[in-house]
C-alpha cells in the first residue's frame, strides 16, 4: 500500500500548524532532525559511512580503481556518483534502473562535490591521458523517512573523508587518505503555505510544491543548486533559503564533518 | 493472565480441536503460524499477532479515504492490501452519479462499513448505517492494526477511558485508524496516548499504566499552568 | 584476491580458528528500518545483510496477480561498494539466479492462500559480502517474515556446508569458498523440511550424505539464534518500556 493519497484533513492539519509557526514534529522551522554518522561500516569498501536523518538511513560506499581518465581532461580523476532507490527503502520505489528522481539526487551530490573542488582531482591522475583514480560514489539508501538528498550529501562528504586510496592493492604505492580539501553540505527547503522549512520529513516533501537545495562550502560559498518540484519561488524566498542554508550546513559541518 | 511469545512453528498445544486464529494444524499438534502472543482461552488457542495488515471482514467499521472517483464507485484506500468499494447506491442518499465529486473527492476521509467481502476480495463498503458519514474534521492517526484491540480494551474499556479522561471524541476503526476530535491540546494527548497503548500494547497491566501515564500528562499540564499564573504575579 | 593457501585446516583448526563444525559469529537485529513491514539486519562473519518484508500489499501489474493465494517475490541485491571490486549496480545473471531460488525456498513456509491477488515482497541487500551471502539472506529474510506478522508454517533457517582439505566443514569462509573443493547451502525448516539446496564442486555419495547431516547440525544452531532473536526483541522492550514508564508516574506523585 504506498500512500499518495494524503488525507485532506491531515493536509489541512500540518497547513494549520505551519500558519501558527509549528511543525508536526515540534522544530522549528530550521531546525534539522537529528543526524548520526557512522563511518567504516562496509568493510569491502574504500571509505563508507552510514547516515541516519530523522528516519532516512543511507549507507553511502566508496569504491576506488585505477582506469582511464575522459579525453576531455586527461590529467585529473574521475568521479561518478551513483544513487539507488532500492524497493527496501520505501513502498512507493519498484525495482530496475534508476528512475529521474535517483538519477537528480546523484547529480545534485555529485556537483556538489564536483564544484566545490572538494577532492583534489589533479592528485588523482598517475600518468596523463592514461591513467587517473576513478572514484564510485554509490549513494544507497535503505529508509526513505525524507530529505534524502541532504542526508547522501552528508552521508557522501562524510564516506570521502574516511577514505584510503587503495594503492597496494593494485600495485600502485603505498595507500594514503584520499586528498580531501573542502566540506560541500546540501541543505533542503520546501515552500508550503508561503513559509520555508528546512529538512523536510516524509510528509512535508508530499505536501511541498516545491523543494529547493542549496550546497555550502567551508567558506561559505556556494557550489550547487536544484530547485525541483512546479511552484515558483519569489527572489526574497531564494534569498532567504541560501542564508539558512549557509547557517545550517556550517552547524552540520562543525557538529560531524570537521577534518 | 500468562502472555508468552511464541514464534511460528511453535507447538501450542497437541489438542486440535483447540486450534485458534493464529495457528495451524500439524498432524496431531497445534502450532503457532504467527510470531505473537500465545492467548489461551478456554475453547481454544490463539496467538495475537504483533504485526501484520488489516485484512477486512464484512460488518467491520473502519476509516477509509478516498482515493479515486470512478464510474458509480468511490475507490477507498481502507489501510489494507485491498481497496474498499463504495457504490453510488451506498452513499446515505439519492445522488446523481454526473457530480460523484462535489459529495466525496479524493482525500477525502469517510467513516464506513464493509458491507461485504467476497472470494476474490473485492470489499463492498456502504454509508448507509447509524454512526457512519464523512469526516471533515479532527484527525486522523493510523497504528498497527494487531494492536487495534488494546485501543479499543475488553468490552471497549480502554477506549472509554481515553474519552472520559482526555475528554475528546474518538472512533477507532477496525483497521488500524482512530479518529479523533476535539481541542487541539486533547487530540495531541489523545494521540500520545494512542501511541503510548500502540508500544506497550504486548504488556500485561496496560489499563493501570495507561491511567499512570494520563495522569502524570495531566500534572505537566496542570503544572504549566500553575507556572504561568505565577509569572503572571 | 588472496592466494590459495596450503592448508586449511591445521590440528582440527580452520583458517580462522573454528572447528569444522562451527559458524562464523551471527548477530541479529530486528526491525531496523520503519517503512518496511518487517526488517532484519543481520551479520554472519563479515557479511552484512539488511532484509526487509513489504506486504501482504496490492501487485502490479495486475496481470501477474493470483486469484486464489499471494506471490511471494524475493529480490537478492548486492551493493555496489559490497564486494573489492566495484560491481555494476542492478541485476546480474547470478543475482537473478539467486532471487529465484530465494523464493522458492519461502513458498512452501508461507501460507499464500490467506491473501489472494497480493504480493509478499522480500528484498534483500547484501551491504559487506564475505561468502554465503545468500544463506545469510535466507535466514534474514525468514525473520523478516515474522517481523511484519506474515503468517508462516515456520522460520526457514541456512547455512552452508563444503569439502576443503578432503574433510566435510560446516559454513564456508572467503577462503574455502573460493578455493574450497566443494560448496553446499542449504536452508530447512526446524522440522528438516529442506527448502533450499545448491551444490557446487565434488563430493562422493557418501560425502553428500555426511554434508548433508552436518547441515541439519548448522540450520538447528541457526534457528535457536533466530528463535532467540525473536523472543528477546519483546523481552528487551518490555524491560525498556516498563523503567520509562515507571519514572514520568513518580515525577507526577513528587509535584504533588
Amino acid at each position: 500500500m504506498s500512500d499518495d493519497v494524503m488525507a485532506e484533513i491531515h493536509r489541512d492539519y500540518l497547513f494549520n500548524l505551519i500558519l501558527k509557526g509549528e511543525r508536526d514534529d515540534g522544530r522549528a522551522f530550521d531546525e534539522f532532525r537529528d543526524i548520526t554518522i557512522e563511518t567504516g561500516v562496509a568493510g569491502m569498501a574504500e571509505g563508507s559511512a552510514l547516515v541516519t536523518l530523522g528516519d532516512t538511513q543511507i549507507l553511502v560506499g566508496i569504491k576506488i580503481q585505477p582506469g582511464e581518465p575522459f579525453p576531455d581532461t586527461p590529467d585529473v580523476g574521475v568521479i561518478i556518483t551513483n544513487t539507488e532507490l532500492i524497493p527496501m527503502a520505501s513502498p512507493d520505489y519498484e525495482a530496475g534502473p534508476p528512475r529521474e528522481t535517483a538519477i537528480e539526487i546523484a547529480r545534485v551530490v555529485d556537483r556538489g562535490i564536483r564544484e566545490s573542488k572538494a577532492i583534489d582531482l589533479e592528485k588523482l591522475c598517475m600518468v596523463k591521458g592514461e591513467k587517473v583514480w576513478i572514484i564510485f560514489i554509490d549513494i544507497h539508501v535503505l529508509n526513505n523517512g525524507g530529505n534524502i538528498i541532504d542526508a547522501a550529501s552528508i552521508g557522501s562528504i562524510a564516506a570521502l573523508l574516511s577514505t584510503t586510496l587503495p594503492a597496494e592493492r593494485y600495485g600502485l604505492g603505498e595507500d594514503s587518505p584520499l586528498p580531501v580539501r573542502d566540506i560541500p553540505v546540501a541543505v533542503t527547503a520546501i515552500e508550503f503555505g508561503g513559509e520555508l522549512l528546512l529538512d523536510p520529513s516524509l510528509e512535508e516533501g508530499k505536501l511541498a510544491g516545491t523543494v529547493y537545495t542549496v550546497i555550502t562550502n567551508s567558506d561559505g560559498s556556494i557550489s550547487g543548486m536544484q530547485k525541483s518540484g512546479a511552484e515558483p519561488l519569489t527572489i526574497d524566498q531564494v534569498m532567504r533559503v541560501v542564508e539558512m542554508a549557509g547557517t545550517a550546513a556550517a552547524k552540520i559541518r562543525e557538529k560531524f564533518l570537521e577534518v | 493472565m500468562e502472555r508468552n511469545i511464541v514464534i511460528p512453528g511453535d507447538v501450542v498445544s497437541d489438542n486440535v480441536k483447540m486450534s485458534g486464529s493464529g495457528t495451524y494444524v500439524h498432524g496431531d499438534e497445534v502450532r503457532a503460524s504467527v510470531y505473537g502472543l500465545l492467548n489461551i482461552g478456554e475453547r481454544y488457542i490463539s496467538v495475537i499477532p504483533l504485526a501484520g495488515k488489516y485484512i477486512p471482514h464484512a460488518s467491520d467499521r473502519v476509516i477509509g479515504i478516498i482515493t479515486e472517483v470512478a464510474y458509480s464507485n468511490w475507490i477507498v484506500d481502507i489501510n489494507s492490501p485491498y481497496d474498499g468499494l463504495l457504490h453510488i447506491s451506498q452513499y446515505p442518499r439519492r445522488i446523481d452519479s454526473e457530480n460523484m465529486s462535489r459529495y466525496l473527492k479524493v482525500g477525502d476521509c469517510i467513516l464506513t462499513m464493509i458491507a461485504s467481502v467476497d472470494a476474490g476480495m473485492k470489499v463492498e463498503l456502504t454509508l448507509r448505517e447509524k454512526e457512519l458519514r464523512v469526516l471533515s474534521d479532527g484527525r486522523i492517526v493510523t497504528i498497527n492494526p494487531t494492536k487495534m484491540p488494546r485501543v479499543i480494551g475488553r468490552n471497549g474499556s480502554m477506549i472509554r477511558l481515553l474519552k472520559s479522561e482526555i475528554g475528546c471524541n474518538m472512533f477507532v476503526g477496525q483497521n488500524g485508524r482512530i479518529w479523533i476530535n476535539g481541542s487541539d491540546d486533547c487530540i495531541d494527548l489523545a494521540i500520545q496516548t494512542v501511541r503510548y497503548i500502540e508500544d506497550n500494547a504486548h504488556t500485561p497491566g496496560l489499563t493501570e499504566r495507561v491511567q499512570a501515564f494520563l495522569k502524570a500528562k495531566e500534572k505537566t499540564r496542570y503544572g504549566k499552568v500553575h507556572e504561568s499564573r505565577n509569572d503572571e504575579e | 584476491m588472496s592466494e590459495k593457501p596450503e592448508h586449511f585446516i591445521v590440528d582440527g583448526k580452520r583458517l580462522d580458528g573454528r572447528s569444522v563444525d562451527e559458524l562464523r559469529p551471527i548477530k541479529i537485529e530486528l526491525s531496523p528500518l520503519d517503512r518496511a513491514d518487517g526488517s532484519c539486519y543481520l551479520e554472519w562473519g563479515r557479511n552484512k545483510i539488511m532484509a526487509a518484508v513489504y506486504g501482504p500489499r496490492e501487485l502490479h501489474p495486475r496481470h501477474r496477480q493470483n486469484m486464489t493465494k499471494a506471490v511471494v517475490q524475493y529480490r537478492y541485491n548486492m551493493a555496489a561498494f559490497s564486494v573489492d571490486d566495484r560491481i555494476r549496480p542492478g541485476h546480474s545473471r547470478r543475482s537473478i539466479e539467486i532471487s529465484k531460488v530465494g523464493r522458492d525456498a519461502f513458498e512452501y513456509v508461507v501460507f499464500t492462500k490467506f491473501f489472494p491477488k497480493t504480493a509478499v515482497d522480500i528484498f534483500i541487500e547484501v551491504l559487506q559480502a564475505d561468502a554465503g551471502t545468500r544463506t545469510a539472506g535466507i535466514n534474514a529474510a525468514s525473520l523478516a517474515l515474522a517481523d511484519a506478522g506474515i503468517p508462516m508454517r515456520g522460520l526457514v533457517s541456512a547455512c552452508a556446508v563444503g569439502k576443503v582439505d578432503g574433510e566435510i566443514v560446516l559454513d564456508l569462509m572467503k577462503e574455502e569458498d573460493n578455493f574450497g573443493e566443494a560448496d553446499v547451502p542449504i536452508a530447512m525448516t526446524a522440522g528438516g523440511k529442506i527448502t533450499h539446496l545448491q551444490m557446487d564442486g565434488n563430493l562422493t555419495k557418501e560425502e553428500f550424505y555426511e554434508a548433508l547431516k552436518l547441515a541439519k547440525i548448522g540450520c538447528d544452531k541457526v534457528y535457536k539464534l533466530q528463535r532467540q532473536a525473536l523472543i528477546e526483541k519483546y523481552n528487551g522492550e518490555y524491560a525498556e518500556n516498563g523503567e520509562d514508564a515507571m519514572p514520568q508516574a513518580r515525577i507526577g506523585d513528587a509535584d504533588e
